[in-house]
């Protein structure tokens, strides 16, 4: 570590927003949801004339909120220092996914860092613990190469936390290689779409088995760490943590693409949520900071 | 710094028949809303009013007393405000058989 390097850690521990998180040298966003949305906003899907176009995945989504966490039997339950999170409901249907989105661009292709405190819960219809009600929690970045960078591609790396599938309390961390294939959206050739987030074609990451905190009944919450580190250069990842657990990423992969004529240097990372009954899943995010070595 | 304000999308190309309402959406941050509600096709039937509820849970709902006119003709928008509504906000509209009409609803939301 060198002096700089030393200085930047010493100050970042005693700023009390910082000092949970471990961030690279630059920080491109600190959110904290009692600040607002902080630029998070609803992933809507492509369409070119009418609405009609969009595909049924998207077509799903709605807008995040800022949410205390409130419960009908104890109230709001707030975030990790302030009042606030930024919640992902899906609607009350099976399969039901949504999603939040933060839409960027890279300055410089090298590693970067997605660190975030996250829980989930499904609605509390029920006074049962209703821990398999949600299918899933998850998230993924949406890059493309520099116009100048190629040949190269649109990369896509995704991680869900699998809690359950069809009543089966699964509790493992999956990812994805695959999307739906590439379809034209209207008739002027601008605009493409496809379903990245699609139920099918996600694989076990390799011992990403991890029992997290559920709580004990459907409304008490607690706050989890996630780490996902990546190499905007080599377009791999290269750490994943959750909490106490540290996850090998040799088995791991992205969804790889073809570079769009519309999309150098984007650099998006969304949050999903997806629920396994008819009953709505909510996710939330208290705070989200991505940093990059540049 | 400016105080939070929103535009959040609540339905969009949704067809409302019979008991139709918007996903419960949280903002308690806000002290006034305006709700918007466009028509993104020739609505079709009779068109009953909208109204505006309010919960303290997402769950269980009551009509908070707002009722506004249903936009009449495609492209058509009709709006209503509202205060002090806690903290779930949704628009809801009971159509009568026959009636349909497919909406953009959005809700502008200012601490």
């Amino acid at each position: 570590m060198t002096e700089i390097d030393a200085l930047r850690r010493a100050i970042r521990e005693a700023d009390p927003q910082l000092s949970r998180f471990d961030p690279l040298p630059r920080i491109i966003s600190l959110d904290d949801f009692d600040r607002g949305m902080c630029g998070w906003t609803q992933l809507v899907g492509n369409y070119e004339d009418t609405l009609d176009a969009m595909l049924p995945g998207y077509a799903q989504h709605s807008h995040a909120m800022l949410s205390t966490l409130p419960n009908w039997d104890f109230g709001s339950h707030g975030g990790i220092d302030g009042s606030y999170a930024l919640k992902i409901a899906t609607r009350a249907k099976k399969g039901a996914q949504n999603v939040a989105i933060k839409r960027l661009t890279f300055r410089k292709p090298g590693p970067i860092r997605l660190e975030a405190y996250f829980t989930f819960k499904p609605e509390a219809t029920d006074l049962q613990l209703s821990e398999t009600d949600i299918r899933s929690f998850g998230f993924l970045y949406d890059l493309q190469i520099g116009d100048r960078s190629g040949p190269g591609d649109r990369v896509m790396p995704h991680l869900r936390f699998l809690n359950a599938q069809d009543g089966a309390h699964v509790q493992k961390w999956q990812f994805k290689r695959r999307t739906t294939p590439i379809k034209p959206i209207g008739q002027a050739g601008k605009t493409i779409t496809h379903y990245h987030l699609a139920p099918d074609d996600w694989e076990d990451l390799p011992g990403g088995e991890q029992r997290l905190c559920y709580n004990e009944i459907p409304t008490k919450v607690n706050w989890h760490y996630l780490r996902f580190d990546f190499d905007l250069g080599a377009m791999q990842a290269t750490r994943f943590q959750v909490n106490d657990r540290v996850f090998a990423m040799d088995g791991f992969d992205c969804i790889r693409i073809p570079a769009m004529k519309n999309l150098w240097c984007m650099l998006n990372l969304a949050f999903f949520a997806e629920t396994d009954t008819d009953k709505r899943a909510f996710a939330y995010l208290d705070s989200v900071c991505l940093s990059g070595e540049f | 710094m400016l105080p939070e304000n929103l535009t959040a999308v609540v339905a969009r190309n949704e067809s409302w028949t019979g008991e139709s309402a918007t996903e419960p959406y949280e903002a308690g941050w806000a002290r006034e809303a305006i709700v918007f509600v466009r028509a993104l096709k020739e609505p079709t039937g009779p068109l009953p009013k909208a109204r505006i509820e309010i919960s303290a849970d997402g769950m269980h709902w009551c009509a908070e007393g707002s009722e506004f006119a249903l936009p009449a003709t495609k492209d058509a928008v009709s709006f209503q405000r509202v205060t002090h509504f806690g903290n779930f906000l949704r628009v809801a509209a009971s159509l009568p058989a026959g009636g349909e009409i497919t909406v953009l609803v959005t809700l502008h939301l200012k601490a």
